[in-house]
């Protein structure tokens, strides 16, 4: 029997070859996979879905708690969308789950981000660290009072203010490329593994003949107005 | 056209060859480097070893095919970890990928572990799967747990799995430890679980998110921090267990290198061409 998780890969690497070549301009073998992706995508995520609706809502129906009959109701009716006469009929469920989120998040909100994020900035002035974040929350915060003139004393907190959130910036865009980098090394490690390294450089092969085929033949349509 | 200008302008896709090759390299010539442990990983890393040993824990999974080979090898080390301190975990995940991805990363814990270590299913880890509502089912969740699921993963009845016997809220638990991939998701737990049921926990997130966590350490709201592949990795190292992690860490370094030397030349060359008064 064939291994799936040998096969997984090997689908894996040419869809992954085909993503890639977006960066050479569009064309016919990124749509492909990029369409291949959406479409797979969606299939898992509306089966992920099912299941768990099947399992907790329709299931416990089933199981006698027939409290869960108005969620079921109430998704049905998210699908009245559907038909632009209908739509106000979906705007109870959406209220009410925007409702319900927003309840939930700000009741812990205020706690977490506000009040823990405060307490977090009281610190004993007694190391550089310490120091550092100190001054930094205050004079970033003070950056964004736009109710006070730029000049005096306040200049100097405003630009070290503005210092604090050029470096934060640079620590966010640092990671945000690294981040990249570690997306595209987890492809190639499965890519060049030993037993499917052979079929990522075949594939490497076919696509650059298919697209070199293509645009100097034009026999591919797509390549016709290019 | 100068030469300076030549390279300034140079085409976007060669410089994407350049990388692809830097980060090609060390996957097929690995170059191990000694690694730096952060002060986050350590703190993670000890709040794992100081969690009793057969305690209730409860695990997000956030790590989808994206983020799999980045954070996935920190929760293998992390269930590995918990599971030879003979803890009990209750795993769920609040995207439907990630779902899939958690049990993998399940399975690949379990293939590690020495013999003599209890790893069954039902009894020593439980997989409740995908959870949806996103952070109102995080509530639902920490609130009544057989409120918001009544089947596993697998599609077992709660009812039937022996280690869901005792436990059905937030408050049975001694810790979490929430793997959020790049779901941005942190905040969900910190809102629902260590703010309502004072309950300690710790994270991980792709390296582009740690900026936007690292104020959540300071204030002592997350105990712990791994961030991306080398949080995986130091994760690896400290428990002793290396692993995947450990070799894809060296390719990220080739790779910033590689980006820093761009950065670099690029500023370096567009000084010289202002020097000489070139447009």
């Amino acid at each position: 029997m064939m291994d799936m998780v040998w096969l997984g890969l090997v689908v894996g690497s040419f869809v992954s070859i085909g993503a890639y070549t977006v960066l050479i301009g569009d064309n016919p073998v990124s749509k492909v996979t990029e369409h291949l992706y959406t479409g797979i995508l969606a299939g898992y995520t509306l089966a992920i879905n099912w299941d768990f609706i099947m399992k907790n809502a329709v299931g416990k129906v089933q199981g006698g708690q027939f409290d869960f009959i108005l969620p079921i109701i109430l998704s049905l009716m998210l699908f009245a969308r559907l038909k632009p006469e209908w739509i106000w009929i979906s705007r109870y469920p959406v209220a009410l789950t925007v409702g319900v989120g927003m309840g939930l998040a700000m009741r812990a909100s205020v706690l977490s981000d506000f009040v823990g994020q405060i307490q977090g900035t009281l610190l004993p002035i007694n190391s550089i660290n310490n120091i550092v974040m100190i001054v930094g929350t205050i004079t970033a915060t003070a950056y964004f009072l736009f109710t006070r003139e730029n000049k005096g004393p306040y200049k100097y907190v405003n630009q070290t203010g503005l210092l604090f959130l050029l470096v934060a910036f640079g620590v966010t865009y640092g990671s945000t490329a690294s981040f990249r980098f570690e997306l595209v090394i987890g492809r190639l490690v499965d890519m060049l593994r030993p037993d499917v390294a052979l079929y990522t450089y075949g594939f490497l092969a076919l696509v650059a003949i298919i697209l070199i085929y293509g645009y100097t033949t034009k026999k591919i349509p797509w390549y016709k107005s290019r | 056209m100068s030469v300076i200008k030549k390279i300034l302008n140079m085409d976007q896709r060669i410089i994407y060859l350049g990388l692809f090759i830097a980060l090609a390299f060390p996957i097929l010539s690995p170059v191990i480097v000694p690694v730096v442990i952060q002060d986050y990983s350590t703190q993670a890393f000890n709040f794992a070893k100081a969690i009793p040993d057969g305690s209730y824990v409860l695990i997000e999974g956030g790590n989808a095919a994206a983020t799999h080979p980045q954070c996935g090898p920190g929760l293998t080390a992390n269930i590995y970890h918990l599971l030879t301190k003979n803890c009990k975990l209750v795993f769920f995940s609040i995207t439907a990928e990630p779902a899939y991805w958690t049990q993998v990363e399940i399975d690949d814990a379990i293939a590690k572990l020495p013999a003599s270590v209890a790893k069954e299913k039902g009894v020593n880890w439980v997989n409740l799967g995908y959870l949806s509502g996103g952070e109102s089912g995080v509530a639902a969740l920490a609130a009544d747990i057989r409120s918001v699921v009544s089947k596993d993963h697998f599609g077992t009845p709660i009812g039937d799995l022996p280690m869901m016997k005792d436990i059905n809220s937030a408050k049975d638990f001694a810790a979490v430890f929430w793997w959020g991939g790049s779901e941005g998701s942190i905040p969900y737990g910190i809102r629902q679980l260590v703010g309502p049921y004072n309950l300690p926990m710790s994270g991980s997130c792709t390296t582009n998110e740690v900026p936007n966590y690292s104020p959540y350490v300071s204030s002592g709201q997350l105990k712990g921090l791994f961030g991306g592949i080398r949080g995986s990795a130091e994760y690896e190292l400290l428990l002793g267990v290396p692993g995947p992690a450990l070799a894809q860490a060296m390719a990220t370094n080739i790779g910033g290198l590689y980006f820093l030397g761009l950065v670099l030349l690029g500023n370096i060359l567009y000084l010289v061409q202002r020097m000489r008064g070139e447009k």
